[in-house]
């Protein structure tokens, strides 16, 4: 039973992950572009999304619909006026350009909303769980998980069949073939960048509903996107779902056996997949 | 009403990368329906050519007229919309994509203006291979097949003028046959054909007219069938080159 509760724990845990891990897959594993900013992003979200609750007394639902568009218009301009100046066969310079943003977010928030931690009342719903035979499931873990896949299942129909998603793949195989063939590509990056974000939106309200968020918490969130999104392996939408599975399960059976290993149970399974399937577990290659 | 004779020309068109000039002050012309092959050693400026027509390469905007407007340094996906498609050398397919899906690309985003003239269903029946191979990726495929789904997706642009870099390069002879026999049939279409090739007989048996280029200039335009070899090998190796 002990390790059943920390299976499904481990799973709600990386559904968690997987909604930071769903934007990762989009814009590392298909664009090639490394976004440092990615864990920052998510933080300003959730923070903006804090003083909005406070400030206005919006509740969690009428914030995903302000923070996914705002998030969207963020995303869309980071492309369109940064990264698209640095886009190319070279992933370095976008790495370069979102590290600089990653610290220039960070200082601005502390600045903004000083060091403190702070956390979103959602009315109940956080601390809301049901005893599924001796294991307590918490509500809003189930909210993110079925958020995370409705998602992860969306955004790979969408690449797989719309005209959108051919031309993104398209552009990100080959940018200059993709433009003969009548594809603007800065256009279609700057809309999936939009997408990339825009998912964090999202992401933002269930992070500061689930855990307490400060300035400085972007770059742990980062580091579990790109292990999941290498682990599930790159160019794969589903990869970037079944790496934070994998994270979860590994960080929740880890917990387990010490509350001190948890973490670096997660670092070891990425280490291990890194070395012997470095192509992850669900590219074809 | 001025009828307008060509579909597409060049006006003293010059280029370079970086501080390295591709091209000098290149006269091209090209009428509707007409097949130029462009021929000319490595090096000479062939594709650098092709690739400032596509909008790939900077240039002066008066360099580039298509039915007599100024177009030159237009975006690529500008030049689709007013009808010019590109045959990439290396073919340059979408790598990680079915073949139907490398087709899809260039139907999503064809010309607006004018006819359908080229379905999925007609470029299966021109190469129909590529309907039995439709949903394998394209990096299965042999260098035969890539290129006719390099082909395909330029016509399903629904081009008025079709650039062709080196179709024939590194394909076996029966191969190429059966990828120069669809060129009558495009140009059949009123569709114009620039023929960048390596091979020279092949470039003058295909084509209406040819240019010679060497090193940036062009050293060499003709009717295809009144060229003589003497011709084509002075324009092609420079002058003072003795013909054995």
């Amino acid at each position: 039973m002990k390790w059943l509760d920390a299976l499904i724990q481990g799973v709600l845990l990386g559904g968690m992950y997987a909604q930071y891990a769903l934007g990762m897959a989009l814009m590392f594993g298909v664009m090639r572009i490394v976004n440092i900013a990615h864990g920052d992003l998510v933080v300003l979200l959730a923070l903006i999304g804090i003083t909005l609750s406070v400030a206005v007394g919006l509740g969690p639902l009428p914030l995903v619909l302000v923070l996914v568009p705002l998030a969207a218009l963020i995303g869309w301009g980071l492309q369109k006026f940064v990264l698209n100046k640095v886009v190319g066969a070279d992933s370095l310079p976008s790495l370069i350009a979102t590290f600089g943003l990653s610290i220039a977010l960070q200082n601005l928030m502390l600045e903004i909303w000083s060091a403190d931690t702070r956390s979103m009342s959602g009315g109940g719903i956080e601390a809301a769980s049901v005893n599924v035979g001796g294991i307590y499931i918490g509500l809003l873990p189930v909210l993110i998980l079925i958020a995370a896949t409705l998602l992860t299942g969306g955004l790979d129909l969408t690449m797989r069949r719309t005209r959108f998603g051919r031309a993104l793949r398209a552009a990100a195989a080959d940018t200059e073939a993709a433009a003969m063939t009548g594809v603007n590509p800065r256009v279609v990056y700057a809309y999936a960048t939009a997408i990339a974000v825009g998912i964090l939106g999202l992401s933002g309200v269930f992070f500061a509903l689930r855990a307490t968020v400060s300035p400085a918490d972007g770059p742990a969130q980062l580091i579990y996107a790109f292990e999941a999104v290498i682990i599930g392996g790159m160019g794969s939408i589903w990869g970037g779902f079944v790496g934070s599975m994998v994270l979860g399960i590994a960080q929740a059976i880890g917990f387990r056996i010490d509350p001190g290993f948890g973490t670096l149970a997660g670092h070891l399974v990425f280490l291990t997949v890194l070395a012997t399937r470095p192509q992850g577990l669900m590219s074809k290659g | 009403m001025t009828p307008t004779p060509h579909l597409l020309a060049t006006r003293s068109l010059s280029a370079r990368y970086g501080d390295f000039q591709a091209l000098f002050s290149v006269d091209f012309r090209i009428a509707a329906g007409e097949v130029v092959a462009l021929i000319g050693a490595n090096g000479a400026g062939k594709s650098t050519f092709l690739r400032a027509l596509m909008g790939l390469l900077p240039v002066g905007r008066d360099m580039v007229l298509f039915e007599d407007q100024p177009v030159g340094g237009n975006p690529p996906h500008h030049m689709v919309q007013l009808g010019v498609a590109m045959v990439p050398e290396g073919r340059r397919l979408f790598a990680g994509m079915s073949v139907e899906d490398n087709l899809k690309v260039a139907i999503d985003h064809a010309r607006k203006t004018g006819d359908k003239t080229w379905t999925l269903e007609r470029i299966y029946r021109l190469f129909p291979i590529l309907q039995e191979k439709r949903n394998a990726q394209v990096e299965k495929l042999s260098g035969g097949q890539q290129q006719m789904v390099a082909i395909g997706r330029a016509l399903l642009a629904q081009p008025r003028l079709l650039l062709c870099d080196e179709i024939s390069l590194g394909l076996a002879p029966k191969v190429i046959r059966e990828i120069y026999e669809v060129l009558p049939e495009i140009a059949r279409t009123g569709t114009s054909i620039v023929l960048v090739e390596q091979d020279v007989m092949l470039a003058q048996r295909a084509s209406n007219r040819l240019y010679c280029m060497l090193e940036g200039h062009i050293t060499l335009e003709s009717t295809s069938s009144e060229v003589t070899r003497a011709d084509i090998a002075q324009a092609y190796f420079g002058a003072g080159h003795e013909v054995a």
